[in-house]
């Protein structure tokens, strides 16, 4: 039992840290913001190692929903999402010093946009210290899926839910079986990849319009609009999404509607249930009347689409706890976890951002040999100018929880890692098993504390992820850790 | 007794027991020649290899996934099934291991060997033997007179940190443990520069000891590495007891614990390193127990 007692039927906590944490979604046709708060907490008995987690999350402000400025096509406008942000924060009550950790993440077509990595970066730096970028498709996948609660509701059903995020310009599915992640996809299904402006047509998608052609239904800029062809091709859409859920064969046309040439979802686990978020989510759960164009697109239609198809309708319906603001849900309270909590780290060397992983496969690991040749093997590619740039070498420590093992690991590391120690930039080791502060320790000792050495465990990694470490929280037992991947340790 | 003897007697039980009337007749003066003796080369499974958590034996459960997902959790004696109103044979055989290694890890002593490898002198408490240990827990907290002397002697005086290792109620756990903890938090308190005292070890040593062991070398902390008494899931557990300036009748509060120091629970050598920093915090802050806030 957690330290704590009841006041006036709600749990208090001893112990307790409460962090506040923003999230900031550009999405292909709308931009949001929410403040949330996460509450940390030691779960472990004082006469034991803490045991420091994140147990619960709270959404205490949400913006409202902005259409994202846009320049031009092909271009952001950047100080009006400033702009935006800043007003936000001043209805809050908020600023940027008080936020603890966060991430701004730009999503869809958006961040195809010309200067969609300036401005991100620009955000970041606006909104807080540790408010990390980012930005992907499977990214996205996983914070609306959270945002929605189909990870939560998968685990405490007992079975497989997909969470279809349909929003403007794409459709994010993330696949989770009793609350582990299962696979991500994302295709190019949007309410908004046809636009209408007076009654008439004045954009389509091209693979929209190839998908419409191909069962012969011909739509071309500046006709009417005809909702009945419209709802037509809405219902094409929809049954896109039933192949992409496995729910039907996939026809001809499906293979060509992944974004980036991505890869669908895995064939298993079977999917048990839906939960629907994005802007057309509440178009499919609550079907609006009145005229169907009003949003100058085709999101009121495919939501109806979606909901009528014959084949989505095969699996349960879930409500989603978040619809149209999954995403900056997600953003905003899903992407920080807590690393472990024996721990070494330089707390002036923090907070540290967007730091490449050097990661050291699970088999290059099982030899030492092994193991320091991947290291010098991948260290001219974190070497752009012959220099070492700031990197983080992890590897999952597995097997290796013995003294002895734990000071061969550590000389394997510093005598591969020369470039990192010879640089300027502190020595960043991360592995998931839980050896940092006796490896941290061992690196230290072993670098005749010359070197600041931040060593942190339990965070799973892969390659070509990259890394924010913040700075220390909990009494300085834990630092919040933003690992950009698919991976998530929770 | 030899092997052969033993041998031929559980041959002589088990013919008797096979006995049925009509081979009773036959079985006078040759009851040797039963061919139903022959002796197998193989082994039976090792019964302490199973692993708890994931064993799941209920026969017919209404929902036995879930049972097994929430059994993952913790090692805990449920979902075990039954025969009858008892155990089934290998949870049984299984509870009676566990209860054997407990009480093995109270009743055997720490390997002299070992203590030596580890680099470790022994001095012994007022206790001449385990029974002693066992009834008199006063004995246990006061070290011999030549004990006493040859801590005075041999350790470095007024180190500001005076680190011991003792049996207590589980040899097992030293064992177990101590060859990764005391490395990993000697390295600890090198890598914060903190001096640390001569390390020895204790024979029959109750908590309360490291007292007098910090009134003898004068540390500003003491910290022992000490088994704990032993549970069925594990006989390996160890703490490590702290305390900032201990003196002999001080209350129990001032002490700081760190338990469940074993493989399955804080693996040793990372319990090592966390014990260097409550070290430091403890030198920072002086105070510990109830008084530190870690």
């Amino acid at each position: 039992m957690r330290p704590g007692f009841f006041f006036s039927g709600k749990r208090v906590n001893l112990l307790h840290e409460v962090i506040l944490s923003v999230g900031i979604d550009i999405g292909t046709s709308t931009t949001q913001l929410i403040f949330s708060r996460l509450t940390i907490e030691n779960r472990a008995t004082s006469y034991t190692v803490p045991r420091i987690d994140i147990v619960e999350k709270e959404v205490v402000y949400r913006s409202k929903i902005y259409f994202t400025p846009l320049k031009s096509a092909t271009e952001i406008d950047a100080e009006a999402v400033k702009k935006i942000v800043r007003e936000e924060y001043r209805a809050a009550g908020m600023t940027p010093g008080e936020l603890r950790t966060g991430a701004v993440i730009i999503t869809g077509e958006t961040a195809r946009k010309r200067n969609a990595n300036e401005v991100l970066a620009a955000l970041s730096d606006l909104a807080g210290d540790f408010v990390v970028a980012t930005a992907g498709p499977d990214l996205e996948s996983v914070l609306s899926a959270r945002g929605a609660g189909a990870d939560a509701l998968s685990k405490r059903e007992h079975t497989v839910i997909a969470n279809l995020d349909v929003g403007g310009g794409t459709s994010n599915i993330a696949l989770y079986e009793k609350g582990a992640l299962r696979g991500t996809s994302c295709l190019d299904i949007g309410g908004r990849l046809i636009k209408v402006e007076q009654d008439r047509l004045s954009y389509i998608y091209p693979k929209i319009r190839d998908l419409a052609r191909s069962h012969g239904i011909s739509i071309s800029v500046g006709e009417a609009a005809d909702e009945k062809k419209l709802y037509a091709v809405c219902r094409l859409m929809a049954a896109q999404l039933a192949q992409a859920l496995h729910l039907i064969q996939p026809d001809g046309d499906h293979a060509g509607l992944y974004t980036n040439a991505g890869r669908p979802l895995p064939e298993t686990p079977r999917i048990r249930g839906v939960t629907y978020s994005g802007g057309v989510a509440d178009c499919v759960y609550q079907p609006p009347g009145g005229d169907v164009f009003r949003y100058g697109d085709v999101g009121v239609l495919l939501g109806r689409a979606i909901r009528e198809d014959p084949d989505l309708g095969r699996v349960e319906r879930y409500e989603a706890l978040e619809t149209i603001r999954a995403t900056v849900v997600g953003a905003g309270t899903h992407t920080t976890e807590v690393s472990g909590s024996t721990i070494r780290y330089e707390r002036n060397k923090l907070p540290i951002k967007n730091v490449p992983i050097l990661k050291v496969s699970e088999e290059e690991e099982a030899s030492l040999e092994t193991l320091k040749a991947s290291i010098l093997d991948q260290m001219p590619l974190y070497m752009p100018e012959g220099k070492a740039e700031q990197i983080a070498i992890a590897f999952t420590g597995e097997k290796r929880t013995g003294f002895a093992e734990i000071q061969a690991l550590a000389a394997a590391v510093t005598e591969s890692a020369k470039e990192v120690i010879r640089s300027r930039h502190p020595l960043i080791v991360v592995v998931e098993n839980d050896i940092g502060k006796a490896l941290g320790n061992a690196l230290n000792v072993m670098l005749q504390h010359e070197k600041d050495v931040i060593c942190i465990d339990g965070i799973k990694t892969l390659s070509g992820d990259y890394i924010d470490i913040g700075e220390p929280i909990a009494g300085g037992q834990v630092l919040p850790v933003v690992i950009k991947t698919l991976i998530f340790n929770s | 007794m030899d092997e052969k003897d033993l041998r031929s007697i559980i041959e002589q039980v088990l013919t008797e027991m096979n006995m049925t009337p009509a081979r009773a007749a036959v079985s006078d003066g040759a009851a040797g020649a039963a061919p139903a003796s022959a002796v197998e080369d193989g082994c039976i499974p090792d019964i302490t290899e199973v692993d708890i958590r994931r064993q799941y034996l209920v026969e017919d459960p209404e929902n036995g996934e879930d049972f097994a997902e929430l059994k993952a959790n913790a090692p805990c004696r449920l979902g075990i099934g039954k025969a009858g109103a008892r155990y089934k044979t290998d949870p049984q055989l299984q509870f009676r291991a566990a209860h054997s290694a407990a009480q093995d890890a109270v009743f055997s002593d720490v390997d002299a060997e070992f203590v030596e490898r580890m680099g470790l002198w022994t001095v012994q408490t007022q206790c001449d033997s385990k029974d002693t240990y066992l009834t008199r827990p006063d004995l246990g907290r006061r070290l011999s007179a030549e004990g006493a002397a040859a801590v005075r002697e041999k350790c470095k005086k007024n180190p500001t940190v005076q680190i011991y290792v003792s049996d207590g109620l589980s040899s097992a756990a030293v064992a177990a443990n101590v060859g990764d903890l005391l490395p990993a938090l000697m390295q600890g308190l090198q890598s914060y520069k903190i001096d640390v005292g001569t390390p020895f070890f204790v024979k029959y040593g109750r908590v309360g000891v490291m007292d007098e062991i910090s009134e003898i070398t004068g540390a500003e902390v003491t910290c022992v590495l000490i088994g704990e008494r032993p549970g069925l899931i594990t006989a390996e557990s160890m703490s490590a007891y702290i305390a900032y300036k201990a003196t002999m009748g001080m209350p129990e509060a001032r002490r700081t614990v760190l338990s469940n120091i074993h493989r399955a629970g804080t693996i040793p050598a990372e319990a090592g390193a966390h014990i260097a920093e409550i070290i430091k915090i403890m030198l920072e802050k002086k105070a510990s127990g109830t008084d530190l806030k870690l």
